[in-house]
This record gives structure tokens, C-alpha cells and sequence, in this order.
């Protein structure tokens, strides 16, 4: 095609705007897919997404769009992810466009996400079509939220749409906008072959299949072409098109989107982010666009029955393929045996990575407590990155601990400031800067109509807002606030490490770093806790929280007493066996650390201490 | 001559069903109850070439509530099963009574018909708790039936008691142990509360209407029973179970012991020829398979009524030697085990005996290893380490 026949726009939206369901309408109304085989966001193919109503890859697909002109168009639509934590999947489909449908709620107006989507978008240069969705809500505000893009994000009241992608309202208008607006990619004749990685797949027959954006075309079967990170010549077996199933073509041409099977059985050689040039004439420059994912939350993961390391280790291989923000090493817990330390973007990244490999590779995992990266420098000048709290030094050795702080941004209506500034300085935050996206009306009698909202700045420790922040954040606003962050820098900070004993014996992998004014507390805390998540054993167990050797909290499980089948079932020996089957199951699923019986729950037990 | 076989008769009748009961047992089946006895005697026919040259000691009538049963239908069905298999001569014969519904005369009859031990469920002396139990009778009903059984000339009675009720203090649970031992039976069982699922009681306790049983209380009444009952003079020969000296119930001791019984009747179960297995469960589904058995001939491989198996391995019996035998206080003989399965104790649990003689959950005696008495109430821990591997 044409590439002035051609544009590469995708849709970016806070999570629960309404970005699947407009894809879904795209797809209907352009006949992509037929109406009778529409299941509801057709994108959202993994089980984990339609359940989390969370996009977690970038997807694409091809449509034929006939547009007012009477021209077919060719429309590449990128579906972004919607989760904070996915900022790294968003840049990466925004790099391969060259315009941006913002879908913003009728009723919810702009939230924190809506904002750092445009920041990401403006920064790659797309053309953004604003557009309010849900008109049909009865809460619907489309007036005032128009009114907010027009203040907050400078555009023009003549160039908001407004649709219902429910109902099908407006959807036309907006792919009209998406041909008259966003302008075709570039093409210049005669240079070599290039075309941008934004996205990877793993396929059993086909291989590694490789996401592109064609910059300079065309690219086909025909051509031996190399990856330019690894050097890696590939010949491709096949390249094609979404449509949104995989579809052969012949080729892609300049400014196109499809994928190219690259019949490569290692994932880390097809890097995301990664440029493909033709191998007999390579193309002197790599594109630009790309943020390398930065892991920012880490954690253990462990199989709970040993002899599973190696099927661990292959379903991690396996995931990193479709997922290139997961990093991991292996590493070794005295308490757990041999798992891997991996780095997620975020906690529901790390939820999702977990959960993944629990239902697609049947792997009973153990997790350890997620923690942050810190670093130290020692007494003797050497510097050390730490992301599992057993590996910091003993505190003579230390000269300084820095550990990382976030930007984040709360929008919320002005009735919640208080509450905000509340949660956000009882975690060690500081308030930067607060600014009225929306003001409240103030009437003649005095009264105020209409609500305000507003924009709050922060910057909070990232081990602060980890874990239960923002499920504190939403009850406090009554789930009004949205939340975005983004990393600031490394601070000093006066850190401990709180280190927990079973039975007499330290559990590394219970430890955590924790704020010095803090520890005691957060140890009495935790031994309670302990206390009532460990069963009770054969014998009485002490738990203990120690810092630098001292301990600061001690609590007993006491022995168990009663474990005993009254009867004889009537002669069902069978029976009596299958219920002490059960017990030897119940027992295998937790991890035995010297003598004593730790269930998984007592890892994450740290999650759940209050501040 | 092999060695002699137990006999299990299920009745499955009962008035009303009380809510922590999981037996097999249902009300308002009381009607089928003739038809059920000639079905139980054609059953047994079927096993009648099988069980040829094997005496049969103890028969044991369990239930439900077999106490339904006019004294003419347990005659009959007791003179049914002499007739058809070698019931020996002394054999113990028992049966499960629930009182309320037993009068002296009715106990003569069935004492006349060659029953010579009887079970009581009295549970509880206090009608508060019985009421909590759902049981239908009341503490004087209890005293009365087993008045009864006394004049009718039972001189081998057992009362089963419940303890750690919800809620229950001690004091309440040592009334009714007092007033047990006050009426001076033979044999006493006595059972902790249990949950178990799919009860009544189970669904109350999940719906957090009744507090669940405290395991520790629970603990606290087995060890002042234990205690109570040395003073008394009684052998406490199973984890819960304790009699007069020579009145240990046969019956379970074939369990423990892992004998081999035969079972008839709707869910009774078997060890018979090395193969466990059971009956269907449901009354009606019974009578009409035993039918159906018996169209086909009453050959073993064709009992339609049988609906599940086991064939035990050698591994699984070694299993259940030690698991059922340490419930007995005298535990498990090294020599028989030897005897039977060819192998010594410690050469296939040694590890993991030695791992709980350390916690003092086990000790070795020159010819026995058993449960020290703390032991007793951890019993699970241990046979939840002598399952066999399960084979994947």
C-alpha cells in the first residue's frame, strides 16, 4: 500500500476509560472481524486481561477503512497497555506510530494516567485526537471534561470528539479524524531496509515472531536480514499482517505494520526495542524511540517443590519472550532452596508474572516479599546494588544507603486533599506542588456547586508505596484519586535490616530493609503476625525480630496438641487414608526451614503490616 | 484353618439424622426396613462360597440406627447369616442401640436371639448438649436404656461419649464422664467433636452460627479422661477406647489390628482377600443391585453392588499395619509385623520413627513401638509420614 493510504495511530487512555471496547467498535465497523464473531475486547486475549480488565501487551491489528473521500485506507491500530505499571509497553507501541487516539471518561475526566499517557505521546511526536467516551453515562459530564482538556492540556474545543464506544456512537468520526489528521508515515526512496521491534511473541512452529513497524521497506521473505543489537542473521520463514489473526503477505511495505517470523528459538536474541536491517546492506543508524524496561520491584520466586527448578527456569525463559520488562537470575535462599530474583515494573506486574506461571506452566510458585533496589556504598569505598534485603552487608560495613525515590502524581476531587496529604506523608513523602485542574463554583448564597479537582505532587521512598498503597489511596478517596509515578533518584536514607529467627535459626528470606525509626515496631509487628500465620508445630516455635543481632520482638507458637482422627469410619480405611493424604498435601505445599513448617502466606507476611 | 474374619451388618435407618453425623444413614426410611433384611441375608449368600473355610467372630451390628429393627427382623437376620457362613460359637455378638427407643423387653428378645454386646449412643447425659448434638433422646432416656440392657442381661455394654463440644467447658465433660462411670458399663468410647465436612454441623460452623470445637479445650478433656479413667481401673487399650480388663470390643480390634472383615449391607465396607471395597451407598440403589448381583449368578467378579476397590500392594498394608495398630496403646508388635509382611519395622520406617521418638511422639519398647502418651493426641502427624508414596 501507499503509505499516504496508511496510518499507524494506537489509543491511550487511563485504565477503565474504554480503549478495548473502541478497539472493539474499529474492528466491527471496519469489518476486520464480523459482527457474529466479536467476543467482548477481542484484544484482550490473554484469560488474565479480559479478568483483569487490564490490557497487559501491546497488541496490533490491520483495518480497511473506507473514508469520506471514497479512499481505502490502511489502518494500523496498536493497542497499549492501560496499567501504570506497563509505561514501557506504552512507549514502545507509541514508537511505532505516527498519531494517538486519547480516549478520556465522560464522567471521570482526566485522571493521573490520562496525563502521563499524553506527556509519553507528545514526547514521541504524535498527532492526538482527543476524544470523550461514554457520553451515554448518565453521570456523564462531557461539557466540563471538554472544558478540562481545553485548560489542562491546551487543546482546542474544535478538535474533541465525543462518542459512546458501547453504543457505537461517534466511532466513525473518530477513525474519519484518524485519516484526516494523522499524517502517513514518512517515506524516503532508496534507503536501506529498517523496521522497529515494538512487541515479541513466542511460537512453537514458527518461532520468535517479531513485532515490526516498517520505517523503510519493504521488507519479505526474501530478504536475509540481521538484528542489529545482537548482530543475529535471520532469514525470515514468513512475514504478514494482523488482521487480528496472524495473515501472510508477500511483503511489507514502508510505513506498514506486521509481524516477521523469525524462526529464532531464543528470546533474548529478539530484543524489543530492537532494529531489523537487511544483512547485505545494512542500515548505518539503529531507530530511535526506545526506553530499555527498568525493573523497579524485586522478588524470589521459588518453586515449592525443588525438583520443579528446572521447569521454573524454562516457563521464565518462555514468559521473558512476550514479556521483555521480566528480568531474573537464579539465586539461593537458605530457607528456600534454589529459585530465581526477578525484576517487575511494578506489583501487579509482578502479580501477573506470577500468577502466568502458576495457570499456564502449573508451577506451584513461593514468593518472597517484593523489595526495591538499594544501594550501598561500603566503609571500604566499594559499591553495592542490593535487591534482596539478606544481601546487605552487616552495618559496620556500611557507609550509606540510597534508595530510590518516585515522582508520583494523585488527581482527586478537592474534597480528599486532606486524606491525600495524610497517607502520602505518613510514607515518608513530600508534597511538591498542588494545582486545580477544575474549580468548584462558588454561588450567590454561598454555597458551592460542583466539585473541584485537583493535581497533587509528590515524592515518596518507592519501598513506601509498594505495597498497599494505592488500595490505600483508593478506600481513602472512596476510589475517586488515580495515581502515576515515575522514578526521581536515588536518595540516602537511614535504613536497617530486620531480621527474622524461626525455632532459633535466621530466615533470610524473611528479612526486609526497613526505615531505622520504624524496625522495632515493624518487627513486633511482623513476629504477631508470624505468629498467627505459621502453624503450630510439634513443639513450641519462638519467633524473633532482630536488628544488628539485638532482638526487638519475640513471640511463641505454642506447641500443637490435638491432631488426631477420632473414629474408624466404619471400616472405610480408604477413606481414613485419603484424609491423612491430605494432611501430608497440605504439608508439602509449605517450606520446610530447619524443622519448622512455613506456609507461603508467612513470606508475604511483611505485605501486611501496618504503618 | 485361616485366620477368622469380622462381619459388619450396616443398617442405614435412622429416626432423624443428627448434624455431625457422616455416616451413611438416612431418616425416613423406615419402611424398607423388612425388605432390607432378606436383601442383607441374599448378600450374604453371594459371599457364602468365598468366605468357606473362614470363622467368622465378631459380627457386628452398626448403623444408623440398628436398633429400628423389631426384635423378630434381627433375629431373623442373625439366624440368616449362622446358617449361611461359620459364625463361631462364642462369637461376639454386637450391635449400636440408641436409646429412647430400647425397653427392656425388646433387649431380652434380641439377648435371646444370641446378641450378647451392646453400644450404646448416649453421647451426652446433659439434654442441653444433646439438643446441640440433634440427638432425639434425653439423659434419662440414656440411663433408663442402659438400666434396661442390665436387666435384660447384658454384661458386656458400651457407652459412646462425645467430648469438646462447642463450648464446652471441662467440668461439663467430667459430669458426664462421672455419670458414665456411675452406671458402670464395660467398654466406654469416647470421641472428640469432629467437623466433618459436608455435616449439618459443618455447614453451621461455615455460616459462623456454632463456634467450632477448640482443639486445645479438646485436649484438655482427653487428658483429664485419660487420667480419670486409670483411676477407675480401665485399660485404655485405643486412642479412644477404654474397658473393663477382657472386654476390649473385637470388633474394632479387627480394624486396628488389619484384619480381615467382610461388610454387609447399603456403604458397608470390606477387607476381604486383600482387596478393600466398598457397597453403594444408597438404601434403594442397594436393594436393587443386590438383585442384580444375584441375576448374574453371584459370581465375585460380577457383585454390581460393590462400587469401589482397592487392591491393597504390599506397601499400602505395611501402611495400614502401622497407621491402624499404633492407635492401640500396646502399638505395633516388631514380631508380627515381621511375620506378616516380611519386612522389620525399622527397616521400613526407621528414618522417620526415629525423627519422632526425638519429639517424644514415639517410643520403642524391646518388642513394640508405639505412641508415648502425648503421642496419642499427634497420632495424624505421624501417619500422615507412614502413607506410602503416592504412585504418579
Amino acid at each position: 500500500m501507499e503509505p499516504s493510504r496508511i496510518r499507524n495511530f494506537c489509543i491511550i487512555a487511563h485504565i477503565d476509560h474504554g480503549k478495548s471496547t473502541l478497539a472493539d467498535r474499529f474492528l466491527e465497523q471496519t469489518g476486520t472481524i464480523a459482527r457474529r464473531d466479536m467476543a467482548e475486547q477481542v484484544l484482550d486475549a490473554m484469560d488474565l486481561e479480559r479478568e483483569k480488565g487490564v490490557t497487559i501487551k501491546a497488541k496490533a491489528v490491520r483495518m480497511a477503512f473506507t473514508a469520506g473521500d471514497g479512499v481505502e485506507y490502511e489502518l494500523n491500530l496498536i493497542d497499549t497497555p492501560g496499567h501504570v505499571d506497563f509505561g514501557y509497553e506504552v512507549s514502545r507501541a507509541l514508537a511505532a506510530c505516527e498519531g494517538a487516539v486519547l480516549v478520556v471518561d465522560a464522567a471521570q475526566g482526566i485522571q493521573a494516567q490520562t496525563l502521563a499517557n499524553v506527556y509519553l505521546a507528545v514526547d514521541a511526536n504524535l498527532q492526538i485526537i482527543p476524544v470523550i467516551n461514554k457520553i451515554d453515562l448518565p453521570s456523564a459530564e462531557p461539557e466540563r471534561v471538554a472544558q478540562e482538556l481545553v485548560d489542562t492540556l491546551g487543546f482546542s474545543h474544535d478538535e474533541i470528539l465525543f462518542a459512546s464506544a458501547k453504543e457505537g456512537m461517534g466511532t466513525h468520526e473518530i477513525l474519519e479524524a484518524v485519516v484526516l489528521r494523522v499524517p502517513p508515515p514518512a517515506a524516503a526512496e532508496g534507503r536501506p531496509m529498517r523496521a522497529l521491534i515494538f512487541d515479541s511473541k513466542y511460537d512453537a512452529y514458527k518461532g520468535v515472531i517479531a513485532y515490526v513497524r516498517v520505517v523503510d521497506g519493504p521488507v519479505s521473505t526474501r530478504r536475509r536480514m540481521q538484528l542489529m543489537a545482537t548482530g543475529l542473521a535471520v532469514e525470515p520463514l514468513e512475514v504478514g499482517v494482523f488482521r487480528p489473526s496472524l495473515e501472510p503477505v508477500p511483503e511489507l511495505a514502508t510505513g506498514e505494520v506486521g509481524y516477521v517470523a523469525t524462526g529464532l528459538k531464543n528470546v533474548k536474541d529478539c530484543r524489543v526495542g530492537d532494529t531489523i536491517p537487511d544483512a547485505a546492506r545494512p542500515a548505518a543508524e539503529p531507530l530511535p524511540g526506545y526506553r530499555p524496561a527498568k525493573p523497579m520491584v524485586f522478588a524470589g520466586l521459588y518453586p515449592q517443590q525443588a525438583n520443579e527448578y528446572a521447569l521454573l527456569r524454562d516457563a521464565l525463559d518462555k514468559l521473558q519472550l512476550s514479556d521483555a520488562s521480566l528480568v531474573y537470575e537464579p539465586e539461593s535462599s537458605v530457607a528456600l532452596g534454589f529459585g530465581f530474583r526477578c525484576g517487575f515494573l511494578g506489583l501487579l506486574h509482578m502479580e501477573i508474572v506470577q500468577e502466568r506461571l502458576e495457570r499456564e506452566y502449573s508451577i506451584a510458585l513461593l514468593a518472597t516479599a517484593p523489595s526495591v533496589e538499594y544501594q550501598v556504598t561500603k566503609t571500604n569505598g566499594a559499591e553495592a546494588v542490593i535487591d534482596n534485603p539478606a544481601e546487605l552487608p552487616p552495618p559496620q560495613e556500611i557507609e550509606e544507603i540510597r534508595e530510590p525515590w518516585m515522582d508520583i502524581s494523585i488527581i482527586c476531587p478537592d474534597r480528599y486533599i486532606g486524606a491525600v496529604m495524610e497517607l502520602v506523608t505518613g510514607n515518608r513523602g513530600e508534597f511538591k506542588r498542588m494545582e486545580y485542574l477544575q474549580h468548584g463554583v462558588i454561588q450567590e448564597d454561598g454555597t458551592k456547586k460542583g466539585e473541584g479537582r485537583v493535581l497533587l505532587e509528590y515524592r515518596v521512598p518507592l519501598s513506601e508505596i509498594l505495597v498497599d498503597f494505592y488500595d490505600q489511596l483508593k478506600s481513602r478517596t472512596q476510589g475517586y484519586a488515580s495515581l502515576d509515578y515515575s522514578f526521581h533518584a536515588y536518595r540516602p536514607a537511614s535504613l536497617v535490616k530486620l531480621d527474622i529467627l524461626v525455632n532459633g535459626a535466621p530466615v533470610d528470606a524473611l528479612s526486609l530493609i526497613t526505615h531505622r525509626e520504624n524496625a522495632a515496631q515493624q518487627g513486633r509487628q511482623l513476629v504477631e503476625k508470624l505468629r498467627s500465620l505459621i502453624p503450630r508445630q510439634m513443639f513450641d516455635v519462638p519467633i524473633q525480630a532482630a536488628i544488628g543481632g539485638r532482638i526487638v520482638a519475640r513471640e511463641t507458637i505454642r506447641a500443637m496438641r490435638k491432631n488426631v482422627l477420632a473414629k474408624c469410619y466404619g471400616g472405610d480405611i480408604t477413606r481414613k487414608r485419603k484424609l491423612l493424604e491430605k494432611q501430608a498435601e497440605g504439608k508439602k505445599r509449605m517450606k520446610r526451614v530447619g524443622n519448622v513448617e512455613i506456609p507461603q502466606e508467612a513470606f508475604m507476611a511483611v505485605l501486611r503490616l501496618d504503618k | 484353618m485361616r485366620e477368622p474374619i469380622g462381619l459388619y451388618i450396616h443398617i442405614p435407618f435412622c429416626t432423624a439424622k443428627c448434624g455431625y453425623c457422616d455416616f451413611n444413614s438416612y431418616a425416613g426410611h423406615e419402611h424398607m426396613i423388612p425388605e432390607y433384611g432378606d436383601v442383607l441375608l441374599r448378600e450374604a449368600s453371594l459371599w457364602r462360597a468365598a468366605a468357606r473355610g473362614r470363622r467368622i467372630d465378631p459380627v457386628f451390628f452398626g448403623g444408623g440406627t440398628p436398633s429400628l429393627n423389631p426384635p423378630e427382623e434381627m433375629r431373623k437376620i442373625l439366624e440368616g447369616l449362622r446358617a449361611t457362613f461359620d459364625v463361631a460359637p462364642d462369637a461376639e455378638v454386637a450391635l449400636e442401640a440408641n436409646p429412647g427407643s430400647i425397653t427392656t423387653e425388646y433387649l431380652r428378645a434380641l439377648r435371646d436371639a444370641g446378641f450378647n454386646r451392646i453400644s450404646i449412643g448416649v453421647q451426652s447425659f446433659d439434654d442441653e448438649e444433646l439438643v446441640a448434638l440433634d440427638r432425639i433422646h434425653s439423659g434419662d432416656d440414656a440411663r433408663e436404656a442402659f438400666a434396661a440392657a442390665r436387666e435384660a442381661g447384658f454384661d458386656n455394654v458400651n457407652l459412646d461419649l462425645i467430648y469438646g463440644l462447642p463450648e464446652q467447658p471441662l467440668e461439663a465433660w467430667k459430669r458426664n464422664l462421672e455419670e458414665a462411670l456411675r452406671l458402670g458399663p464395660e467398654h466406654l468410647s469416647m470421641y472428640a467433636l469432629t467437623i466433618e465436612d459436608g455435616t449439618a454441623l459443618a455447614r453451621d460452623v461455615a455460616r459462623g452460627r456454632v463456634t467450632p470445637p477448640d482443639p486445645d479445650a479438646q485436649a484438655d478433656h482427653y487428658e483429664w479422661t485419660c487420667e480419670r479413667m486409670a483411676g477407675a481401673g480401665r485399660e485404655h487399650y485405643e486412642i479412644s477406647n477404654w474397658a473393663r480388663p477382657g472386654h476390649r470390643c473385637r470388633h474394632n480390634l479387627v480394624y486396628w489390628q488389619n484384619r480381615e472383615y467382610l461388610g454387609l449391607g447399603a456403604g458397608a465396607h470390606s477387607y476381604f482377600d486383600g482387596v478393600r471395597f466398598s457397597n453403594v451407598l444408597l438404601p434403594n440403589r442397594y436393594v436393587e443391585l443386590v438383585g442384580e448381583s444375584l441375576a448374574e449368578g453371584g459370581e465375585r467378579r460380577s457383585m454390581r453392588h460393590v462400587v469401589a476397590g482397592e487392591t491393597v500392594t504390599p506397601e499400602t498394608a505395611m501402611a495400614d499395619t502401622m497407621i491402624l495398630g499404633l492407635r492401640l496403646l500396646d502399638g505395633v508388635s516388631l514380631a508380627a509385623f515381621r511375620a506378616r509382611h516380611g519386612r522389620a519395622v525399622d527397616d521400613v520406617y526407621g528414618a522417620v520413627l526415629d525423627e519422632f521418638v526425638a519429639n517424644g511422639i514415639i517410643e520403642r519398647t524391646a518388642t513394640h513401638v508405639r505412641l508415648t502418651p502425648r503421642g496419642l493426641l499427634l497420632s495424624n502427624e505421624v501417619f500422615a509420614r507412614l502413607l506410602p508414596e503416592p504412585v504418579v
